[in-house]
């Protein structure tokens, strides 16, 4: 029993970093009805950034402002350079583009880092672990969570309390309509796409004291991501967040229940989302 | 198009298409290369292309014939790597092979090999290589699971008598299972409980929850059984939960200096690593091998890089040693032959192609007790262990 309240708690843990991950592929998408294959590669370049922060300043803190305006402004160019012009592609031309992108990063890291993976520390404030008892928890985890509640928070504000949260909202649900109104939705589009860009970089500054940078973690993260999005509906800023928690308790509770059969689990969960509710939990009709 | 230019053209096409039977003719001596040097395993597929390279560079030629290096992708995929196979075989007469990432290719690309008789070494980690899938002409340089186990866990339980609990993580497939059972049997037969196992998938990547299992069984020490970016990830990992602290951490099966590399030292110390290659030890062969390399690329080899350099250079060392470029005659010479190797002297058994070479039980340095950057490990103990004929499943046909 207590290692499955360990297990819990780990899962929520892993939930809230997997919601980081994947909020800003569902809002991309929401705004934009864009799929975005090089949102994983968005992620891998922030952990990059913050290696190269970290290796050159021993400042996390640093990276952790930075990174994610470099990813953001990287995003933004990306999408006046390529991507805008594929909005009104079909879905299947989207995926092509952006797996290009996503490939060139890919390999441009790999061109200047090389393929083998590179280390990032913790903080020296968040090393070593939190004792309760029997439970441990790692202070970075621990932080990991706390701040990326506080980024669900402010998104989730920015979204539902703001001028640009009621035109992005409003852009998702007639973007012609928006323009009309007087709107530069170009722009609209632009900073929306930096936004997801942003919050994917967010996600590689945090994951990478977790498990170091290496060219190939943004097609595992991906994976992630889309699954979430999957489960908690294309487009669900609330979407993401349950999704993420519900791959993240499943995961880590699968651990102990049925190790094996962990991931399959996770697949199991999106399959039957899938059937039951075809557009997610929280997916718009 | 006109009736000169169709000649032009025709003639440079004809040229073109004879040019690998022309260079058969010519005497040369062709060693393929299998990598994946693109794919999910091309990190490890362009080190292992480097090495294949510096041997057949460093040899020129042999038997008074040229060596030409050949490269084949097999985009880390067992089956395109089977066609391309197949492909240089046919086309191009293809009998000397080296390489392999996946123990799935090198099994599957093993059997090709045999149907025409060539000759195929490969560093791949399954036991059936040269266990109950062995052929006549495959042949392994790595030590397989049975070695790495006994190389590794059963020095450290007798360093260290106070160890007397573990726990383990396996990756659940055939590999994973060899690690498991041999590991299982030293620890029984050393008197240290088994305190539980936590399996995973292959294509795990989050390990969080199998640490706080391992955590929660309070052993003396986690024994990890994966491998590659799963064996980085969940030693990480480890290390966040503060694991370090209250146990000792042996990763079985580590991938050497590009994983340490990865890693880095604050991770790595105090850590024990099994490792079937280490560029500091000192004997002739290995000598030779990293001056090789630090003169053409400026750095110290990585475990893929030596295990396809010493791949290749067996064959061209066979070849010499049969004074022909006969495949049969090559197995034949290949048989029972001992050579300078990367761990010392090294033999390759008759009965099952097995090379008999030493494993590595290493442990991570502090940072600063590094001599250079790539110091990051002490050896602690080396040595050989591999099932005998009568324990051996190959039955060679």
């Amino acid at each position: 029993m207590e290692l499955f309240f360990f297990q819990l708690l780990n899962g929520l843990g892993l939930g809230v970093i997997y919601f980081l991950l994947s909020v800003g592929l569902t809002i991309t998408f929401g705004l934009l009805n864009f799929v975005n294959f090089a949102h994983g590669a968005f992620y891998m370049v922030g952990a990059y950034v913050t290696f190269v922060i970290v290796s050159l300043t021993g400042n996390f803190w640093l990276a952790l402002l930075i990174a994610p305006l470099v990813i953001g402004a990287l995003a933004i160019a990306l999408e006046q350079s390529v991507v805008k012009f594929s909005y009104v592609l079909e879905h299947k031309y989207q995926i092509l583009v952006t797996l290009g992108v996503a490939l060139m990063l890919q390999e441009l890291v790999i061109m200047i880092w090389g393929p083998i993976g590179k280390n990032v520390s913790p903080p020296s404030s968040l090393a070593g672990i939190i004792e309760i008892g029997d439970f441990i928890y790692p202070k970075y985890r621990a932080f990991v969570i706390t701040f990326s509640a506080l980024i669900a928070i402010v998104v989730w504000w920015g979204l539902e309390k703001t001028k640009f949260g009621a035109l992005v909202r409003a852009g998702s649900e007639n973007a012609q309509m928006v323009g009309l109104l007087g709107v530069n939705i170009t722009r609209l589009f632009s900073i929306t796409f930096g936004l997801g860009g942003l919050l994917a970089g967010l996600a590689g500054v945090l994951a990478a004291p977790l498990r170091g940078a290496d060219p190939f973690m943004g097609v595992e993260a991906l994976g992630i991501a889309f699954i979430v999005v999957v489960i908690g509906g294309m487009g669900s800023f609330l979407g993401a967040l349950v999704g993420g928690l519900v791959v993240g308790v499943m995961q880590s509770v699968m651990s102990s229940v049925w190790p094996e059969g962990a991931s399959l689990m996770v697949y199991a969960a999106m399959a039957a989302v899938i059937l039951s509710r075809p557009r997610g939990l929280f997916g718009r009709a | 198009m006109d009736r000169r230019k169709f000649l032009v053209t025709s003639t440079a096409a004809a040229a073109a298409l004879s040019l690998p039977t022309l260079a058969k003719a010519s005497g040369g001596i062709d060693i393929f290369g299998l990598k994946s040097v693109s794919g999910n395993f091309a990190s490890y597929g362009k080190f292992a292309n480097q090495g294949s390279e510096m041997a057949v560079e460093a040899a020129g030629s042999v038997i008074g014939k040229a060596l030409n290096y050949r490269l084949l992708d097999s985009e880390g995929n067992a089956g395109k790597a089977v066609r391309k196979i197949k492909e240089a075989i046919e086309k191009d007469n293809a009998r000397f092979f080296n390489g392999a990432t996946l123990s799935s290719t090198g099994l599957a690309v093993g059997k090709e090999v045999a149907n025409v008789g060539g000759v195929f070494t490969t560093p791949v980690g399954a036991d059936e290589v040269t266990g109950s899938e062995c052929n006549r002409s495959t042949f392994r340089w790595s030590t397989p699971t049975f070695g790495a186990v006994e190389q590794t866990l059963r020095p450290l339980l007798e360093l260290d008598p106070s160890i007397k609990s573990a726990y383990t993580i396996t990756p659940q497939y055939v590999f994973g299972e060899a690690l498991l059972t041999n590991t299982k049997n030293v620890l029984a037969d050393k008197g240290v409980e088994h305190v539980g196992n936590s399996y995973h998938s292959l294509s795990e990547k989050e390990f969080s929850g199998y640490i706080t299992n391992a955590a929660a069984a309070k052993p003396d020490l986690l024994v990890l059984l994966n491998f590659g970016g799963q064996s980085s990830t969940s030693l990480r990992q480890a290390m966040n939960f503060g694991l370090k602290n209250k146990m000792k951490i042996l990763v079985v099966w580590s991938a050497g200096l590009d994983q340490y590399k990865s890693l880095g030292s604050d991770i790595l110390e105090n850590v024990y690593l099994g490792a079937q290659y280490w560029h500091e030890v000192q004997n002739p062969g290995n000598a030779r091998f990293v001056e090789l390399c630090r003169n053409k690329y400026g750095v110290n080899p990585v475990y893929p890089m030596a295990g396809d350099y010493i791949g290749t250079k067996i064959i061209i060392d066979a070849i010499e040693k049969a004074g022909s470029d006969d495949p049969a005659a090559v197995i034949s010479a290949m048989e029972g032959m001992t050579y300078e190797g990367l761990t010392g002297e090294e033999t390759i058994r008759a009965f099952d192609h097995q090379a008999i070479k030493d494993y590595y039980l290493l442990k991570g340095k502090a940072k600063s007790a590094m001599s250079d950057e790539d110091n990051f490990v002490d050896v602690i103990s080396s040595g050989k262990s591999f099932p005998d004929e009568n324990a051996s499943l190959c039955k060679m046909s």
